[in-house]
């Protein structure tokens, strides 16, 4: 009996240990360090001139032993910047304790919506501006317009693109995410003027440096054709802001111009995607790269400054047309609907405390990240670092990133087709027309 | 980015150890209960078994059955983004959602409809498995004889499955870059110019086909192996003295004695292939321009992407109902099941 007894028992244990490991992961995986590139929204930086905005915000009253869940987006050194961030607002308030879970940008929008599904969704979210369509769609977040905090502080810009149907979604923590022409002054030595100029230096610095290429940039992904197409005029919606756009004369030009800088002017990798454009540039071996100013800080490491010194600059302007128009946005804030009480307190008072000056500087100095908060434009260390002058002027020429469910549509719509063009099986007209078929569609299908 | 530090590491455990404590309490709770009833209520002469498989059986029951269940349910109904918190159940639902797979672009270009990408998906378990299969049986057979240094053979052959699928896959979707990835340079080498293996579509097909093949040959090979140890060497010398060549002797002694082996392995490798998302996803993301998307990718991202919930579940019984179909067929025409039978 004994002996069946003990067979028993361990049998028992390496059940519940198989049995445990069918259960859900405790702690989610870390995520990859951003490649995606968020979203956002503003059309005016505020002018270096601007007197600083009114800050004056009531101390939120700290409640007492309080835990919360914070879901960011931030993966890699970020997260670990993030991670220091909580500690040093816990030593402060030692009522409240912040749990901090990583996911990439996807991740956390499909998670928090299965997880407010379930009951269990986080307390705050640190995450991207174009979680605001779906989010609010689904009506899983809370407006923060009166939520306590002084949006007034806060660049336009990094408002407009978290504002749907008259409300305000989230408090940006940071502004900017716009696409820019980043060069290294190695290669060459003053920032292009328009695209005959980044051409021509592009082509110099091959015929000079053979097996290298001279513009390098994510060519899979649309968020890097809607500069250009701003450029010539085009919007990705009409005015009501649900109807596509996409088969129009200036889409054309765009793909037509994406189509001549690979195969015409050959001066663009063969095929590329983030990694690879991003590889390029820190081997040294491309002259220039469109990316964005999440990218900014890994390319001042020391490291990267091996090879890289680097130079900011708005995408040149198209010859025969305008500037381009990158999309822009910023990180933000986002409350769960049902956030309130003690924990709402909680979370608003760590986002007060990333608001802060202090902590805007900070992300300003270690990520090259532009702050949110308006009078900070003004600050010293904005103004004399030329690679955030250079980050701050492509902001003139951006336009906020829309925010609505639908753009996802339009993205999705643009991607297959873009690369169409780009592997030299589809014409830019017939792209255009596959692109509006495909955004319409599936608009509609979303109603 | 810091590495494992001890901080990461306990709180790591303080996670994990509630979980796992739960877990072993409910467990041995569970077979309290399950013998107290079975012994003391019912005095059943199973006691003992029916014990010992409660845990197992409520586990499979919670985490496999009642997901089942759920899709079930969630396929008759509307549940999308815009209703998330608030969705309507039908069999109208059901209809609507079957409807949208078959009629509808599942995805954003004009042929990636479900027939083309169901035809894709076909092509795409043929051509692996044809691989998989012909390339671990021959493997098999040289590694099945004595040489030197056949045990560092066999470890080095096994090392793609035992590399974690998505590193394997992160790693090729590098090597196929058009410009510097190592399989171009090599080609390069020969004097033959490597095609754009990943914005090409047909060529993106070859090189997830070429992925795949390379993670799935070792498992192939380690069971026809196991399948061809376990032959008798009685058989192999009767075929030999009478006369059969190598040809025969393994057309009609070694293959219809490997046939319980390969058969159910076979099954196996048919349902990883057909459903298998993540090479597709890692090497090629089912572009260029959806032309790489199989059906799991393609569902993946029409439902995932715009939270089409209900249609979602539609589409996945659908997969469910064709591989059920598929294997089904299989396994009655090859016998692979047979010994289970008898």
């Amino acid at each position: 009996m004994k002996k069946n007894l003990f067979a028993l028992l361990t049998v028992l244990v390496l059940a519940s240990l198989v049995l445990s490991a069918c259960g859900p992961a405790a702690t989610p995986a870390p995520a990859p360090a951003p490649t995606q590139p968020p979203a956002a929204q503003p059309t005016q930086a505020p002018a270096p001139t601007q007197p600083p905005a009114p800050t004056a915000v009531p101390p939120t009253k700290a409640p007492a032993a309080v835990k919360i869940t914070m879901w960011t987006k931030e993966g890699g050194a970020q997260l670990d910047e993030v991670k220091a961030l909580v500690n040093e607002f816990q030593s402060k308030n030692p009522g409240i304790t912040i749990d901090v879970v990583n996911y990439d940008v996807e991740k956390l929008r499909e998670n928090f919506q299965t997880a407010v599904l379930a009951g269990t969704a986080p307390d705050l979210l640190w995450t991207v501006n174009d979680h605001a369509g779906p989010f609010t769609a689904a009506d899983l977040i809370q407006p923060v317009d009166n939520i306590g905090i002084d949006l007034k502080q806060f660049v336009p810009g990094a408002l407009e693109a978290v504002t749907l149907n008259g409300k305000v979604w989230g408090i940006p923590l940071s502004y900017g995410n716009n696409l820019m022409l980043l060069y290294n002054k190695k290669y060459v030595k003053d920032a292009p003027a328009d695209t005959d100029a980044m051409i021509k230096a592009a082509q110099d610095f091959m015929k000079a440096n053979p097996g290298s290429v001279g513009l390098a940039w994510n060519m899979t992904e649309p968020f890097w054709l809607v500069p250009w197409l701003g450029g010539y005029g085009g919007k990705v919606f009409d005015t009501d802001g649900k109807t596509p756009t996409l088969n129009t004369d200036a889409m054309k030009s765009t793909l037509q111009l994406m189509y001549d800088l690979k195969y015409k002017y050959a001066i663009t990798p063969k095929e590329c995607d983030y990694a690879c454009a991003d590889g390029l540039f820190k081997e040294g071996k491309a002259a220039m790269i469109i990316n964005g100013d999440w990218s900014l800080g890994d390319y001042t490491t020391v490291t990267a400054t091996k090879t890289i010194d680097l130079g900011t600059a708005p995408i040149p302007k198209i010859s025969g047309a305008d500037w381009p128009k990158a999309y822009t946005a910023g990180i933000y804030f986002m409350f769960p609907k049902s956030e309130s009480g003690d924990k709402l307190n909680a979370a608003l008072a760590f986002v007060k405390y990333v608001i802060s000056d202090d902590v805007q500087l900070r992300f300003l100095k270690n990520d090259k990240r532009l702050p949110s908060v308006q009078k900070l434009f003004n600050d010293p260390s904005v103004q004399s670092d030329p690679i955030l002058a250079g980050s701050a002027a492509d902001l003139l020429n951006g336009t906020g990133m829309p925010p609505q469910a639908e753009m996802r549509c339009n993205w999705d719509a643009m991607k297959p087709n873009l690369q169409a063009v780009l592997a030299d099986k589809m014409k830019p007209a017939d792209a255009a027309a596959a692109m509006q078929t495909a955004a319409q569609t599936c608009v509609q299908s979303l109603k | 980015m810091g590495g494992l530090t001890l901080p990461i590491v306990t709180d790591s455990l303080k996670s994990v150890i509630p979980v796992l404590l739960i877990f072993i309490v409910g467990a041995v709770v569970l077979e309290l209960v399950t013998y107290f009833i079975l012994s003391k209520v019912f005095r059943s002469r199973y006691v003992l078994p029916y014990t010992l498989l409660a845990p197992a059986a409520v586990g499979l029951a919670a985490f496999v059955g009642w997901p089942i269940i759920f899709n079930v349910i969630v396929a008759f109904s509307n549940w999308r983004l815009a209703n998330l918190l608030n969705p309507s159940f039908g069999v109208g639902y059901f209809v609507n959602n079957i409807k949208a797979v078959f009629t509808g672009p599942l995805l954003n270009t004009p042929d990636s409809g479900f027939f083309i990408m169901f035809g894709r998906t076909i092509l795409w378990t043929v051509v692996n498995l044809v691989f998989h299969v012909v390339g671990g049986m021959a493997l098999a057979l040289l590694l099945n004889r004595q040489m030197r240094l056949r045990g560092l053979y066999r470890t080095l052959l096994i090392v793609p499955w035992a590399i974690p699928q998505t590193i394997a896959a992160l790693v090729w979707h590098g090597e196929f870059h058009q410009q510097y990835g190592f399989v171009n340079l090599m080609l390069a080498r020969i004097g033959i110019q490597g095609p754009a293996w990943l914005s090409d579509g047909t060529w993106a097909f070859v090189a997830v086909c070429i992925t795949n093949i390379w993670l799935g040959i070792p498992f192939m090979m380690v069971v026809i192996l196991g399948g061809l140890q376990s032959i008798a060497g009685e058989y192999l010398e009767a075929a030999e003295i009478d006369g059969a060549s190598w040809w025969q002797s393994f057309r009609n002694v070694t293959l219809p004695l490997l046939q319980p082996v390969i058969g159910p392995a076979v099954a196996l490798g048919t349902i990883w292939t057909f459903n298998n998302i993540n090479v597709i996803f890692l090497v090629t993301g089912g572009g260029p321009s959806e032309q790489t998307n199989i059906l799991v990718t393609g569902l993946y991202n029409a439902a995932f992407g715009f939270s089409k919930y209900g249609f979602g579940a539609a589409f996945s019984l659908i997969i469910f109902a064709i591989l059920f179909a598929i294997v089904a067929v299989w396994v009655r025409m090859s016998g692979a099941l047979q010994g289970v039978y008898e």
